[in-house]
Protein backbone atom coordinates (compact mmCIF):
# COMPACT_ATOMS: atom_id res chain seq x y z
CA UNK A 1 0.00 0.00 0.00
CA UNK A 2 1.36 3.37 -1.00
CA UNK A 3 1.31 5.97 1.76
CA UNK A 4 1.60 9.73 1.95
CA UNK A 5 3.89 10.84 4.72
CA UNK A 6 3.05 14.01 6.59
CA UNK A 7 6.73 14.61 7.24
CA UNK A 8 6.05 14.86 10.99
CA UNK A 9 8.07 11.84 12.11
CA UNK A 10 6.12 10.86 15.23
CA UNK A 11 2.79 11.44 13.50
CA UNK A 12 3.84 9.24 10.57
CA UNK A 13 4.75 6.57 13.11
CA UNK A 14 1.25 6.83 14.56
CA UNK A 15 -0.12 6.41 11.03
CA UNK A 16 2.16 3.40 10.46
CA UNK A 17 3.92 5.21 7.64
CA UNK A 18 1.44 7.87 6.54
CA UNK A 19 -2.08 8.25 5.20
CA UNK A 20 -3.10 5.78 2.53
CA UNK A 21 -2.79 7.27 -0.96
CA UNK A 22 -6.06 8.64 -2.31
CA UNK A 23 -7.75 8.68 1.07
CA UNK A 24 -9.95 11.48 2.35
CA UNK A 25 -8.78 12.54 5.80
CA UNK A 26 -10.73 14.73 8.19
CA UNK A 27 -8.83 16.84 10.70
CA UNK A 28 -11.23 18.06 13.37
CA UNK A 29 -10.50 20.55 16.09
CA UNK A 30 -11.54 23.78 17.69
CA UNK A 31 -10.30 27.21 16.65
CA UNK A 32 -6.63 27.58 17.52
CA UNK A 33 -6.03 23.84 17.74
CA UNK A 34 -3.53 23.90 14.86
CA UNK A 35 -5.60 22.45 12.01
CA UNK A 36 -4.30 24.98 9.49
CA UNK A 37 -0.71 24.53 10.69
CA UNK A 38 -0.96 20.75 10.39
CA UNK A 39 -2.51 21.03 6.92
CA UNK A 40 0.10 23.49 5.66
CA UNK A 41 2.90 21.35 7.07
CA UNK A 42 1.41 18.33 5.25
CA UNK A 43 1.41 20.25 1.95
CA UNK A 44 4.78 21.97 2.37
CA UNK A 45 6.49 18.70 3.36
CA UNK A 46 4.75 16.97 0.46
CA UNK A 47 6.09 19.54 -2.00
CA UNK A 48 9.58 19.93 -0.56
CA UNK A 49 10.43 16.48 0.81
CA UNK A 50 8.36 14.01 -1.17
CA UNK A 51 7.96 15.62 -4.61
CA UNK A 52 4.17 15.76 -4.28
CA UNK A 53 2.53 19.02 -5.28
CA UNK A 54 -0.33 20.39 -3.25
CA UNK A 55 -3.29 22.78 -3.40
CA UNK A 56 -4.75 24.61 -0.41
CA UNK A 57 -8.34 25.74 -0.87
CA UNK A 58 -9.52 28.21 1.72
CA UNK A 59 -12.89 29.82 2.32
CA UNK A 60 -11.47 32.33 4.79
CA UNK A 61 -12.20 35.99 4.14
CA UNK A 62 -8.57 37.11 4.52
CA UNK A 63 -6.43 34.26 3.20
CA UNK A 64 -3.31 36.44 2.84
CA UNK A 65 -2.87 35.71 6.54
CA UNK A 66 -2.10 32.14 5.54
CA UNK A 67 1.02 33.30 3.66
CA UNK A 68 2.06 35.34 6.69
CA UNK A 69 1.37 32.58 9.20
CA UNK A 70 3.21 30.04 7.05
CA UNK A 71 6.19 32.38 6.88
CA UNK A 72 6.34 32.44 10.66
CA UNK A 73 7.02 28.69 10.52
CA UNK A 74 9.67 29.19 7.83
CA UNK A 75 7.47 28.04 4.94
CA UNK A 76 7.67 30.31 1.90
CA UNK A 77 4.41 29.54 0.12
CA UNK A 78 4.92 32.23 -2.52
CA UNK A 79 8.23 30.67 -3.54
CA UNK A 80 6.58 27.25 -3.74
CA UNK A 81 3.89 28.81 -5.94
CA UNK A 82 6.53 30.30 -8.23
CA UNK A 83 8.17 26.89 -8.45
CA UNK A 84 4.84 25.34 -9.46
CA UNK A 85 4.73 23.04 -6.43
CA UNK A 86 1.90 24.65 -4.50
CA UNK A 87 -1.15 26.79 -5.05
CA UNK A 88 -3.37 28.68 -2.65
CA UNK A 89 -6.92 29.15 -3.91
CA UNK A 90 -9.33 31.32 -2.02
CA UNK A 91 -12.96 31.32 -2.94
CA UNK A 92 -16.49 31.20 -1.59
CA UNK A 93 -17.94 27.84 -0.54
CA UNK A 94 -21.13 28.45 -2.52
CA UNK A 95 -19.07 28.29 -5.73
CA UNK A 96 -17.69 24.89 -4.84
CA UNK A 97 -21.17 23.48 -4.28
CA UNK A 98 -22.44 24.97 -7.53
CA UNK A 99 -23.39 22.55 -10.29
CA UNK A 100 -20.01 21.33 -11.64
CA UNK A 101 -18.40 23.76 -9.19
CA UNK A 102 -15.54 21.46 -8.20
CA UNK A 103 -14.58 20.78 -11.84
CA UNK A 104 -14.91 24.39 -12.95
CA UNK A 105 -13.15 25.82 -9.92
CA UNK A 106 -10.42 23.24 -9.44
CA UNK A 107 -10.08 21.70 -12.89
CA UNK A 108 -7.51 24.17 -14.25
CA UNK A 109 -5.27 24.22 -11.15
CA UNK A 110 -5.35 20.41 -11.05
CA UNK A 111 -4.30 20.20 -14.70
CA UNK A 112 -1.55 22.80 -14.19
CA UNK A 113 -0.11 21.45 -10.95
CA UNK A 114 -0.90 17.72 -11.05
CA UNK A 115 -1.26 17.70 -7.26
CA UNK A 116 -1.22 14.58 -5.10
CA UNK A 117 -2.49 16.44 -2.03
CA UNK A 118 -5.29 18.91 -1.46
CA UNK A 119 -6.54 20.66 1.67
CA UNK A 120 -10.04 22.11 2.01
CA UNK A 121 -10.19 24.72 4.78
CA UNK A 122 -12.82 24.19 5.90
CA UNK A 123 -15.79 22.00 5.04
CA UNK A 124 -17.56 23.55 8.04
CA UNK A 125 -18.06 26.67 5.88
CA UNK A 126 -20.33 24.67 3.56
CA UNK A 127 -22.94 24.69 6.31
CA UNK A 128 -23.47 28.40 5.71
CA UNK A 129 -24.50 27.86 2.10
CA UNK A 130 -26.32 24.56 1.89
CA UNK A 131 -29.19 23.19 3.97
CA UNK A 132 -28.00 21.02 6.83
CA UNK A 133 -29.24 17.82 5.24
CA UNK A 134 -27.27 18.58 2.05
CA UNK A 135 -23.82 19.07 3.63
CA UNK A 136 -23.13 15.33 3.57
CA UNK A 137 -24.11 15.06 -0.08
CA UNK A 138 -21.87 18.00 -1.07
CA UNK A 139 -18.90 16.72 0.92
CA UNK A 140 -19.38 13.26 -0.56
CA UNK A 141 -19.42 14.76 -4.07
CA UNK A 142 -16.24 16.73 -3.37
CA UNK A 143 -14.45 13.73 -1.86
CA UNK A 144 -15.38 11.53 -4.82
CA UNK A 145 -14.33 14.21 -7.31
CA UNK A 146 -10.87 14.37 -5.73
CA UNK A 147 -10.57 10.59 -5.44
CA UNK A 148 -11.41 10.28 -9.13
CA UNK A 149 -8.54 12.64 -9.89
CA UNK A 150 -6.20 10.55 -7.72
CA UNK A 151 -5.82 13.29 -5.13
CA UNK A 152 -5.55 12.65 -1.40
CA UNK A 153 -7.68 15.17 0.40
CA UNK A 154 -7.45 16.63 3.87
CA UNK A 155 -10.72 18.19 4.98
CA UNK A 156 -10.58 20.53 7.94
CA UNK A 157 -13.55 20.62 10.27
CA UNK A 158 -14.03 23.36 12.82
CA UNK A 159 -15.30 21.80 15.99
CA UNK A 160 -16.95 24.40 18.22
CA UNK A 161 -16.07 22.50 21.38
CA UNK A 162 -12.69 23.42 22.81
CA UNK A 163 -13.21 21.60 26.08
CA UNK A 164 -16.12 19.75 27.56
CA UNK A 165 -17.60 16.47 28.55
CA UNK A 166 -19.18 15.46 25.24
CA UNK A 167 -17.17 15.11 22.08
CA UNK A 168 -18.61 14.52 18.65
CA UNK A 169 -16.55 15.07 15.54
CA UNK A 170 -19.29 16.56 13.38
CA UNK A 171 -22.96 16.98 14.04
CA UNK A 172 -23.86 16.52 10.38
CA UNK A 173 -22.70 12.92 10.07
CA UNK A 174 -19.56 13.29 7.94
CA UNK A 175 -17.46 10.82 9.88
CA UNK A 176 -18.39 7.76 7.83
CA UNK A 177 -17.67 9.53 4.52
CA UNK A 178 -13.98 9.97 5.18
CA UNK A 179 -11.33 7.27 5.38
CA UNK A 180 -9.44 8.67 8.33
CA UNK A 181 -10.18 11.05 11.18
CA UNK A 182 -7.60 12.95 13.20
CA UNK A 183 -8.85 14.81 16.26
CA UNK A 184 -7.02 17.74 17.79
CA UNK A 185 -8.21 18.52 21.25
CA UNK A 186 -7.34 20.88 24.09
CA UNK A 187 -7.24 19.19 27.48
CA UNK A 188 -6.93 20.66 30.93
CA UNK A 189 -4.54 18.73 33.14
CA UNK A 190 -3.65 19.95 36.60
CA UNK A 191 -4.79 23.47 35.75
CA UNK A 192 -2.74 23.80 32.59
CA UNK A 193 -3.89 23.65 28.98
CA UNK A 194 -2.30 20.93 26.89
CA UNK A 195 -3.03 19.59 23.43
CA UNK A 196 -3.93 16.03 22.51
CA UNK A 197 -3.89 14.41 19.08
CA UNK A 198 -5.61 11.13 18.33
CA UNK A 199 -6.36 9.05 15.27
CA UNK A 200 -9.99 8.06 15.67
CA UNK A 201 -10.33 6.11 12.45
CA UNK A 202 -8.12 4.86 9.63
CA UNK A 203 -9.92 2.69 7.15
CA UNK A 204 -7.86 -0.21 5.79
CA UNK A 205 -4.90 0.26 8.09
CA UNK A 206 -3.85 -0.23 11.66
CA UNK A 207 -2.70 2.84 13.54
CA UNK A 208 -1.56 4.04 16.94
CA UNK A 209 -4.58 4.17 19.27
CA UNK A 210 -2.89 6.32 21.90
CA UNK A 211 -3.66 9.96 22.46
CA UNK A 212 -0.45 11.87 22.11
CA UNK A 213 0.52 15.29 23.27
CA UNK A 214 1.46 17.76 20.54
CA UNK A 215 2.85 21.24 20.45
CA UNK A 216 2.82 24.05 17.93
CA UNK A 217 6.48 25.01 17.74
CA UNK A 218 8.21 27.72 15.64
CA UNK A 219 8.83 24.96 13.08
CA UNK A 220 5.29 23.57 12.99
CA UNK A 221 3.50 20.75 14.75
CA UNK A 222 5.58 18.43 16.92
CA UNK A 223 4.01 15.24 18.23
CA UNK A 224 5.30 14.02 21.59
CA UNK A 225 4.71 11.07 23.88
CA UNK A 226 1.35 9.44 24.60
CA UNK A 227 -0.62 10.65 27.61
CA UNK A 228 0.03 7.28 29.22
CA UNK A 229 -0.41 8.59 32.77
CA UNK A 230 -3.94 9.88 32.20
CA UNK A 231 -7.31 8.56 31.21
CA UNK A 232 -10.59 10.31 30.39
CA UNK A 233 -8.92 12.93 28.19
CA UNK A 234 -11.53 12.77 25.44
CA UNK A 235 -14.41 12.90 27.89
CA UNK A 236 -13.07 16.16 29.27
CA UNK A 237 -12.37 14.76 32.75
CA UNK A 238 -8.75 13.65 32.71
CA UNK A 239 -7.55 11.78 35.78
CA UNK A 240 -4.38 9.92 36.57
CA UNK A 241 -4.53 6.20 36.05
CA UNK A 242 -4.54 4.18 39.31
CA UNK A 243 -0.88 3.14 39.07
CA UNK A 244 0.25 6.73 38.61
CA UNK A 245 -1.90 7.85 41.55
CA UNK A 246 -0.19 5.27 43.77
CA UNK A 247 3.27 6.40 42.64
CA UNK A 248 2.34 10.04 43.37
CA UNK A 249 1.02 9.18 46.81
CA UNK A 250 4.10 7.09 47.62
CA UNK A 251 6.38 9.89 46.43
CA UNK A 252 4.48 12.46 48.48
CA UNK A 253 4.63 10.37 51.70
CA UNK A 254 8.30 9.61 51.09
CA UNK A 255 9.12 13.30 50.65
CA UNK A 256 7.21 14.22 53.82
CA UNK A 257 9.13 11.58 55.78
CA UNK A 258 12.43 12.81 54.39
CA UNK A 259 11.66 16.41 55.36
CA UNK A 260 10.53 15.25 58.85
CA UNK A 261 13.84 13.39 59.33
CA UNK A 262 15.81 16.32 57.95
CA UNK B 1 7.81 62.84 -24.17
CA UNK B 2 5.04 61.18 -22.16
CA UNK B 3 3.69 57.90 -23.58
CA UNK B 4 -0.05 58.63 -23.64
CA UNK B 5 -1.14 54.97 -23.56
CA UNK B 6 0.97 54.20 -20.51
CA UNK B 7 -0.13 57.44 -18.88
CA UNK B 8 -3.76 56.39 -19.39
CA UNK B 9 -3.12 52.97 -17.85
CA UNK B 10 -1.51 54.60 -14.84
CA UNK B 11 -4.37 57.04 -14.43
CA UNK B 12 -6.94 54.26 -14.69
CA UNK B 13 -5.08 52.20 -12.06
CA UNK B 14 -5.00 55.15 -9.68
CA UNK B 15 -8.47 56.44 -10.46
CA UNK B 16 -10.29 55.45 -7.24
CA UNK B 17 -9.90 54.12 -3.72
CA UNK B 18 -12.06 51.12 -4.57
CA UNK B 19 -9.77 50.16 -7.45
CA UNK B 20 -6.74 50.52 -5.20
CA UNK B 21 -8.41 48.25 -2.62
CA UNK B 22 -9.21 45.70 -5.32
CA UNK B 23 -5.63 45.70 -6.61
CA UNK B 24 -4.26 45.25 -3.10
CA UNK B 25 -6.76 42.42 -2.45
CA UNK B 26 -5.81 40.53 -5.61
CA UNK B 27 -2.08 41.06 -5.13
CA UNK B 28 -2.20 39.86 -1.55
CA UNK B 29 -4.38 36.93 -2.61
CA UNK B 30 -3.33 36.00 -6.14
CA UNK B 31 -5.31 32.75 -5.91
CA UNK B 32 -8.61 34.52 -5.24
CA UNK B 33 -11.53 33.36 -7.37
CA UNK B 34 -14.85 34.88 -6.40
CA UNK B 35 -18.07 36.51 -7.52
CA UNK B 36 -18.49 40.26 -7.59
CA UNK B 37 -20.52 40.02 -4.40
CA UNK B 38 -17.86 37.89 -2.70
CA UNK B 39 -15.08 40.26 -3.76
CA UNK B 40 -17.05 43.27 -2.51
CA UNK B 41 -17.54 41.57 0.85
CA UNK B 42 -13.81 40.89 1.17
CA UNK B 43 -13.01 44.60 0.97
CA UNK B 44 -15.95 45.62 3.15
CA UNK B 45 -18.09 47.12 0.38
CA UNK B 46 -21.35 46.39 -1.38
CA UNK B 47 -21.57 45.01 -4.90
CA UNK B 48 -22.79 48.25 -6.45
CA UNK B 49 -19.68 50.04 -5.15
CA UNK B 50 -17.24 47.70 -6.88
CA UNK B 51 -19.09 46.77 -10.08
CA UNK B 52 -17.74 49.51 -12.36
CA UNK B 53 -14.19 49.18 -11.04
CA UNK B 54 -14.11 45.42 -11.49
CA UNK B 55 -15.40 45.79 -15.04
CA UNK B 56 -12.64 48.32 -15.75
CA UNK B 57 -9.99 45.94 -14.36
CA UNK B 58 -11.42 43.25 -16.64
CA UNK B 59 -11.31 45.67 -19.61
CA UNK B 60 -7.65 46.40 -18.77
CA UNK B 61 -6.96 42.66 -18.74
CA UNK B 62 -5.86 42.54 -15.12
CA UNK B 63 -8.80 40.37 -14.10
CA UNK B 64 -10.16 37.46 -16.07
CA UNK B 65 -13.74 36.24 -16.04
CA UNK B 66 -15.07 32.72 -16.04
CA UNK B 67 -18.31 30.96 -15.21
CA UNK B 68 -18.86 28.41 -12.47
CA UNK B 69 -22.33 27.11 -13.15
CA UNK B 70 -24.40 30.24 -13.53
CA UNK B 71 -22.08 32.34 -11.39
CA UNK B 72 -19.69 34.79 -13.02
CA UNK B 73 -16.37 34.81 -11.16
CA UNK B 74 -13.22 36.90 -11.35
CA UNK B 75 -9.56 36.00 -10.88
CA UNK B 76 -6.24 37.78 -11.34
CA UNK B 77 -4.67 37.27 -14.76
CA UNK B 78 -1.15 36.84 -13.39
CA UNK B 79 0.66 37.16 -16.73
CA UNK B 80 -1.21 40.25 -17.87
CA UNK B 81 -1.01 41.77 -14.38
CA UNK B 82 2.77 41.47 -14.32
CA UNK B 83 3.02 42.99 -17.78
CA UNK B 84 0.79 45.98 -16.93
CA UNK B 85 2.52 46.66 -13.63
CA UNK B 86 5.97 46.43 -15.24
CA UNK B 87 4.86 48.93 -17.87
CA UNK B 88 3.43 51.26 -15.23
CA UNK B 89 6.66 51.03 -13.19
CA UNK B 90 8.82 51.74 -16.24
CA UNK B 91 6.62 54.66 -17.16
CA UNK B 92 6.95 56.18 -13.69
CA UNK B 93 10.74 55.85 -13.93
CA UNK B 94 10.77 57.49 -17.37
CA UNK B 95 8.87 60.59 -16.21
CA UNK B 96 10.87 61.07 -12.98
Amino acid sequence: MSRLKTGITEFDEMLHGGFLEGDAVMVAGAAGSGKTTLALQYLVNGATKFGQNGIYVTFEQMPDQIYRDAESFGWDLKRLEQEGKFQLICTSPDLLVNKNGAEELLGDPIRELNPKRMVIDSVSHLQMFVPEGDVRREVYRLVMFLKTKGISSMLLWENPQMLGSSYSITDVGLSFMVDAIVALRAVEIESSMRRALGILKMRGSDHDKHLREYEITPHGIRVDQPFSQYEGLMSGSPRKVAGEKFVDMFRSVSEKKKSAVG
Amino acid sequence: MVDQTKENILQRLLSSDVKADLLVLFHKNPGLIDTMEGIARRIGRVTSAVEAEIRDLVAMGLLKVKFIGAAQVYALDKVRDKHVLDEAANHIKSIQ
